[in-house]
């Protein structure tokens, strides 16, 4: 089989950084490659080189039996290969079909749109995506994140897409939409088309690929058929050593712990809700549900940004918060999901990002000595890998900014924990930092809910687990004597 | 390696380009004219930077927070009527005083609060104050100049040996707002806040209430230096300051503060202000068209942005 991509010892550096210290691929035609790595390990800048947004400093490509060197994407798009990011690059205030054919529009030298050839042009071509239901005519802003996804697919496909690059595609999916996209690659597949797949989730990678390579630090550790390797020997490829999820202890309330949260029927009286619980010291509440179930919602809610239009919420430490700043004086804090659009504070040093929270609680002068002590504590027990506290936090790696906003939380030095997402995006090494983390601050008394979509995570680490669908409470149990069908079935309950 | 970090801190940040062409111009000002470097050609410099540069201390706010305040220059016209007016009627110029300062404190709230609570976009908002304020001068005083020669116009007029009292003002307020802007939570959460709003406010930052303070410390300001500007002429004219925002904002983006917010520094914007006052002189002394003065601020402006995002854009590759 001769490769449609071959790849030779491709280098990178930036300044005296070393991201790719030499890469060799071949994929061949209808091969769907999983690319794997932790953040920072050279998948973006790998990617980023073979569709043309980034120069390389040495090492050949070869595409399609032609040596190329592409120095814009237009060119690398004009070849076949697109690339199709995480934060999706449709144009919101244009309709769909002008974003398939967006540039030309096909309107030939009169420049006047015909919307109706445009609109029987993008049919079959949507149809193709299996999005056939999808008004050629919205606004793309409109459609919901899983149709735009299949939006920009039959957009790369109108371009003759022969090899795509999805960059962690899923990560904003239901499972169920997850699924009729992963059918939209094979049939891509059928027809030729190479697909680069770039996913923190591991079971997709099982689900979907025919090949899994790994990179770590700059360079190809493995590259195996799927057939060949296991979750395990991913892992251990990624990381450099084994992974500790399953061999952490059930976690266990403690008998008569004092009780910290009651949300008794809280409601936003926009569809989520009533919802009822309790929070203890030392509990781990796992909140799961699909996408739009509430999850967000709820965090909201408790933490003040929500107003509760019904219901309440009783603190052992007083009245409910009525604003984010209210909420982190009364011993909450949250780790918002989103981390670049949430939660960093990206041009502010990574010790400013730390303090940031605790400060708004002090006085008015800024104690430099104090803060400058905490931040160190904080980076050295969560293991943050920065050159010093007064880096900019947007030169961090993602893992090691997320572990700032973890900081950030505990430097406020709270009784409520709220983590939103908090693997999301992030390494798996990172991961298991944080699993530990938050396992020992519960250890230690804190109060966590912990929301997340990763079933696995909620059942490694919760003591009690709620799930949500539509809004409503649909499971809410301790975590021992719970399976995964137990959780899943309630995620998915229909719609009353 | 201290060698190193001041070379990299001259690459690095925009206050030392224009802190460098600000020592440029000086020198060559000095070598170029042999009025430059007298006392009095340097105490009328010290007057022209020192408007500009108190109101630019609050407009660095602003912008740092995100934001913009585009109604300065007619709160300088208003303050200026006010301070005039207010201290003929009760006979009491620290009455004056106090009413400019308080009436700009007003103007700046408001614009806060209609920022904030009624969520209108900060330039519309203030373009919208600018129209305002300036009609309200005008209106107060029927488009008449108002005498303004008490012991509060002193504090424009006066000087304490060669020194304008308003330049020794200008200094002040640098080091209070520097502290402000870099040793207070208030000031730090500006940053912040400039930053990312969003991110701001979910870490417990009073998001709207750090804006309606920004924009009231720029409106405070811009009411001290319509007094102070209405003192150094003893004529208060409701059309003092038109066009004076342009200047004060040119004077912020030269000194290093991103449009985009969230960063800049209270040194860089004096230095800003610094150098446009010294490129007037320059254009005095050495006896060409005013014409080309506004075209050299304008290239200066664009010349000193453009060398820092041709550096910044190095440095995300």
């Amino acid at each position: 089989m001769t490769a449609l991509l071959s790849v030779r010892g491709i280098e990178k550096s930036f300044d005296r950084n070393r991201v790719l210290t030499g890469i060799d691929l071949d994929i061949a035609a209808g091969e769907v490659v999983a690319l794997l790595g932790e953040n920072g390990a050279g998948k973006s800048t790998f990617v980023n080189i073979l569709s043309g947004a980034l120069g390389r400093d040495a090492g050949r490509v070869v595409f399609a039996g032609a040596e190329t060197v592409f120095s814009t994407t237009r060119e690398a798009i004009d070849a076949g290969i697109i690339h199709i990011h995480q934060e999706l690059s449709l144009i919101g205030s244009l309709s769909v079909m002008e974003n398939l054919f967006i540039g030309d529009y096909r309107t030939g030298r009169s420049g006047i749109i015909d919307r109706k050839a445009l609109a029987a042009a993008s049919r079959p071509l949507l149809e193709r995506v299996g999005a056939g239901h999808i008004d050629p005519r919205r606004t793309a802003g409109e459609l919901s994140t899983a149709e735009q996804q299949l939006v920009e697919i039959a957009k790369a496909l109108s371009r003759n897409a022969r090899l795509l690059i999805l960059d962690e595609p899923t990560a904003s999916l239901t499972p169920h939409e997850a699924a009729a996209l992963f059918a939209v690659v094979r049939e891509l597949k059928s027809r030729g088309v190479a697909v680069i797949f770039i996913s923190h989730r591991l079971e997709e990678v099982f689900q979907i690929a025919d090949r899994v390579v790994v990179l770590r630090d700059g360079g190809v550790v493995s590259d195996r058929p799927v057939a060949a390797t296991s979750r395990e020997a991913i892992i251990a490829d990624m990381t450099g050593r084994a992974f500790a999820l399953g061999a952490m202890p059930p976690a266990i309330v403690p008998e008569g712990a004092p009780l910290r949260l009651a949300a008794e029927a809280i409601g936003d009286g926009a569809g989520i809700g009533p919802i009822s619980f309790e929070l203890r010291a030392g509990e781990i509440l796992g909140v799961f549900g699909l996408v739009g179930a509430g999850r967000t919602e709820l965090l909201e809610m408790l933490c003040g940004k929500r107003a509760i239009k019904s219901g309440a919420i009783r603190l052992a430490s007083g009245a409910a918060p009525a604003s984010p700043t209210a909420a982190w004086r009364s011993g909450l804090a949250l780790l918002p999901e989103g981390r670049k659009t949430n939660g960093i504070l990206p041009n502010l040093s990574v010790e400013e990002n730390i303090v940031v929270a605790r400060r708004q609680a002090g006085g008015g002068l800024v104690a430099r000595g104090s803060e400058r002590a905490l931040a160190d504590r904080l980076w050295r027990t969560l293991g943050i890998v920065a050159a010093g506290p007064g880096q900019p936090i947007r030169s961090l790696s993602g893992g090691n900014q997320q572990k700032a906003l973890f900081a950030r939380c505990l430097a406020a030095d709270p009784s409520i924990l709220l983590l939103d997402e908090p693997t999301h995006g992030v390494d798996v090494r990172t991961k298991g930092d944080i699993y530990r983390t938050v396992r020992d601050l519960a250890g230690e008394g804190l109060a966590v809910v912990f929301v997340s979509s990763e079933l696995p995570e909620i059942l490694a680490l919760a003591s009690t687990v709620m799930v949500l669908a539509h809004g409503r409470r649909t499971l809410y149990a301790p975590r021992a004597g719970l399976g995964e069908n137990d959780v899943l079935s309630a995620a998915f309950v229909e719609a009353a | 390696m201290e060698g190193r970090s001041v070379v990299r801190f001259l690459r690095t940040r925009r206050e030392a380009t224009v802190l460098a062409m600000l020592v440029i111009v000086f020198l060559g000002l000095t070598f170029a004219s042999e009025f430059f470097l007298t006392g009095r050609n340097l105490s009328n410099v010290a007057r022209q930077i020192s408007v500009v540069g108190i109101v630019a201390l609050g407009q660095a706010l602003v912008i740092i927070a995100g934001g913009i305040d585009l109604s300065v220059g007619s709160v300088i016209g208003l303050a200026a009527v006010t301070a005039a007016m207010v201290s003929a009627a009760t006979g009491m110029p620290s009455l004056g005083i106090v009413g400019a300062i308080a009436i700009g404190m007003a103007v700046g709230f408001l614009n806060g609060v209609l920022v904030t609570r009624i969520r209108i976009n900060p330039f519309i908002t203030t373009l919208g104050t600018l129209s305002i304020a300036r009609g309200a001068a005008l209106l107060a005083t029927n488009g008449n100049p108002q005498r303004f020669d008490n012991w509060a116009a002193w504090l424009g007029y006066g000087r304490i040996g060669e020194v304008p009292v308003q330049f020794l003002l200008l200094v002040a307020l640098t080091l209070v707002v520097a502290f402000f802007a870099t040793r207070t939570r208030w000031g730090r959460n500006v940053y912040a806040v400039g930053d990312n709003a969003r991110a701001a406010r979910l870490a417990g930052i009073d998001v709207a209430r750090t804006r309606i303070m920004v924009f009231t410390l720029s409106g405070s300001l811009a009411g001290l230096g319509g007094l102070l500007l209405g003192g150094m002429l003893t004529n208060s004219n409701p059309n003092l300051g038109l066009g004076y925002e342009l200047d004060v904002i040119a004077a912020v983006i030269l000194g290093g503060v991103a449009l985009s917010g969230g960063r800049g520094s209270i040194g860089g914007v004096v230095i800003g202000a610094a150098l446009m006052g010294l490129l007037r002189n320059a254009f005095v002394l050495l006896n060409v068209s005013g014409y080309w003065q506004t075209i050299t601020i304008g290239l200066v402006v664009i010349l000193a942005v453009g060398a820092d995002s041709l550096n910044r854009r190095r440095e995300d590759d």
